[in-house]
Order: C-alpha cells, then sequence, then structure tokens
C-alpha cells in the first residue's frame, strides 16, 4: 500500500478531530468509546445519558423544589438573565450503539483503504517483516505477545483517561497539562520498548 | 439517528487515514519509535501544529460553542501513558489501530483487541480498589 507523505499525514490527521468536533461537538477520544463500552458491560446502568435528565427539566424541577421550600421569592433571583443560552450546544454523551458505530467505521475504512489498495486479504497473522522477525527472536506466539500487548494499551489509555486521539492530539494541540505528560509518557515507553525489541534482531 | 450515521461516517474516514498514514503497520510503528523513518513522527507533529492553529480560529467562528473539558492530571497520566507507550510498541496498536488492522484483515488483531477490551476492563476494576484519584474520562471532553 502506498503510504501518503509526512504532510498530507499531517492534515489528514488533523482533519479528523477538527471534522469530530464540527459534526460531533467533541474531541475524538477512541480509549473513552472502549471505556463506556466496558462499562455498559460492567454496570449495565448508562453512562450514555439515557438515565439523565435533560437540562431543562432538572432546572424546573430545582425551581418547584426551592418555591415548595423557600417560597416563591427565593427563586427570583435565579431567573436566567437574558443570554443566548440556547444558542449554546449542550454536548450530550453518546451511547453504546454509536461507539460501537464507530468502531465500526475505524474497520470499514481499514477494509476500505486496502481493498482500494488491491491489497485487501484475510490473513491470520499480522503484516510486517520485522515484526516476524521479532516474534521469531522472542521465542514467544505472536497471539501471547499482541494479547499481552493489548493489556497494556487497555490498562494504561484508562488508567491515563486517554490515548494517541484523546491526548495526543486534541490534548496537547490544547497545551493541556496532562495530556502533554501523558503524550511524553507514551511515545518515551514506546520509543524504549521498540528499542529493546530492536536490539533482539 | 443523524448523529449514528455522522459516527460511523467519521470512524470509517478515520480509519481510511490512519491506514494510509500507515499506523496499522506493526513495521511502520516500530520504525516511527526507533527513528528509523520520521515520515509518521513528522505527520503526527505536523497534525499537532496544524491543529494547535485551528482550534483558536475555531472558537472563534463558533463562540457560542462547548469549548473542550481539560482533562484532568493525576499519577495515573504518567503510570498510565507509561504502560500504554509499552503495549502500543508490543502489539503495534493504539486502541483505534486495533480495528484497523482488522478491517485490513490483519486478522491477528482481534488478539490486541481482545486484550485492549481486558486491560481497560481491568483497570476500571483496581482503579476503586488502589487508587485514590478521579480517573476522569477521555471521553466526554
Amino acid at each position: 500500500m502506498a503510504l501518503w507523505s509526512w504532510w498530507l499525514s499531517s492534515f489528514a490527521l488533523a482533519a479528523v478531530p477538527i471534522a469530530h468536533w464540527l459534526f460531533l461537538n467533541r474531541a475524538v477520544a477512541v480509549s473513552g468509546r472502549y471505556s463506556a463500552l466496558i462499562d455498559r458491560i460492567r454496570f449495565g446502568a448508562p453512562r450514555d445519558g439515557s438515565g439523565e435528565m435533560d437540562q431543562a427539566a432538572l432546572l424546573e424541577a430545582l425551581r418547584a423544589q426551592t418555591a415548595a421550600d423557600f417560597g416563591d421569592d427565593a427563586i427570583e433571583e435565579t431567573e436566567p438573565s437574558g443570554e443566548s443560552v440556547d444558542e449554546t450546544i449542550v454536548r450530550s454523551p453518546q451511547g453504546s450503539i454509536a461507539h460501537l458505530l464507530f468502531l465500526a467505521g475505524l474497520a470499514l475504512g481499514g477494509a476500505a483503504s486496502a481493498m482500494l489498495a488491491g491489497s485487501f486479504s484475510l490473513r491470520g497473522g499480522l503484516n510486517g517483516d520485522v515484526f516476524a522477525s521479532v516474534v521469531g527472536q522472542l521465542g514467544i506466539p505472536a497471539p501471547v505477545l499482541l494479547l499481552f500487548g493489548g493489556l497494556c494499551v487497555g490498562f494504561g489509555t484508562r488508567m491515563a483517561a486517554g490515548c494517541t486521539s484523546g491526548h495526543g492530539l486534541c490534548g496537547v494541540s490544547q497545551f493541556q497539562t496532562g495530556s502533554l505528560v501523558a503524550t511524553a509518557a507514551f511515545f518515551g515507553a514506546g520509543v524504549g520498548t521498540s528499542f529493546a525489541l530492536g536490539a533482539l534482531q | 439517528m443523524k448523529d449514528a450515521l455522522l459516527t460511523l461516517a467519521l470512524g470509517l474516514a478515520m480509519g481510511v487515514t490512519l491506514s494510509r498514514i500507515g499506523f496499522s503497520s506493526w513495521d511502520e510503528v516500530h520504525a516511527m519509535f526507533t527513528f528509523a523513518s520520521l515520515r509518521m513522527f513528522l505527520a503526527f507533529c505536523g497534525a499537532v501544529a496544524v491543529l494547535a492553529i485551528a482550534w483558536p480560529l475555531i472558537a472563534r467562528a463558533f463562540p457560542t460553542r462547548t469549548q473542550f473539558r481539560r482533562r484532568p492530571i493525576h499519577p495515573g497520566t504518567l503510570a498510565g501513558g507509561v504502560i500504554f507507550g509499552a503495549g502500543w510498541a508490543l502489539s503495534g496498536a493504539c486502541p483505534s489501530i486495533a480495528m484497523v488492522q482488522l478491517g485490513e484483515g490483519q486478522l491477528a488483531a482481534g488478539w490486541t483487541l481482545l486484550g485492549i477490551f481486558a486491560g481497560n476492563w481491568l483497570y476500571s476494576a483496581v482503579h476503586v480498589r488502589f487508587f485514590k484519584w478521579d480517573a476522569g474520562s477521555c471521553l466526554d471532553d
């Protein structure tokens, strides 16, 4: 497959979070989608917002309770100050179906890319000569290496509350301290681990 | 419905992009981390630079829209990042990449995906017992 040049890749990679923000009004956060799905499986109860009251209903309920407890005078000060509140788009959390659709979209994108390049084929392994060589030198089966690596990815991204998309692309480009720390940590660890693997060859 | 279709379309666009950049190739990721090839490293840095310029412009164009929430910082930010980085170098995949690899027909990525779900589950189970900080979520900002 012919890969894009670094500058074309830069613009394409930047377009992803921008499109996310414009169309879905949220940052790209792939590991967060995994977390939400896991919570859905573990607790059943949605982090997907369907159990939450909408803002207007909540405000109305608060007003009614305040009026009941303290009388109608108490709530006058809390009336909206005439700002254009309704123009502010309230971000509603996406549901499990949306998370699954996004992950399915990623796979479809990979399939489309490979098919357009004419390189699509189902293989039991993972592509790459260096990968094959490293697996051979390590002397452990590829599935074990991938399962362990995946375990670290899942554990680490949930612990750091973000991955390459959320911390690396969105957080760093907004100069958020936490994202700078996380990104430096995972790039550093990636470099260290890869050099260690490379030394095996 | 509209939200669902948009989400699917954005996932698809991201999948194609990551595949064509080379992030779904174990060898390319290895070359990035060992600086054998600077292409993907520059692609990532370039994307961050483009975004850093784009966010203020977007904020000016849509002043009434919600701004991104800040991510929390806690001991897990560093430790989790290190564990994730090691896992990325071993498996050749960050969370979105496992799906892209599967779509390309690299079926062994199914092991990586299984590991990601198991690892995410494991952390969410141990967090409450062993760690005191508010983990936050990468989802809602």
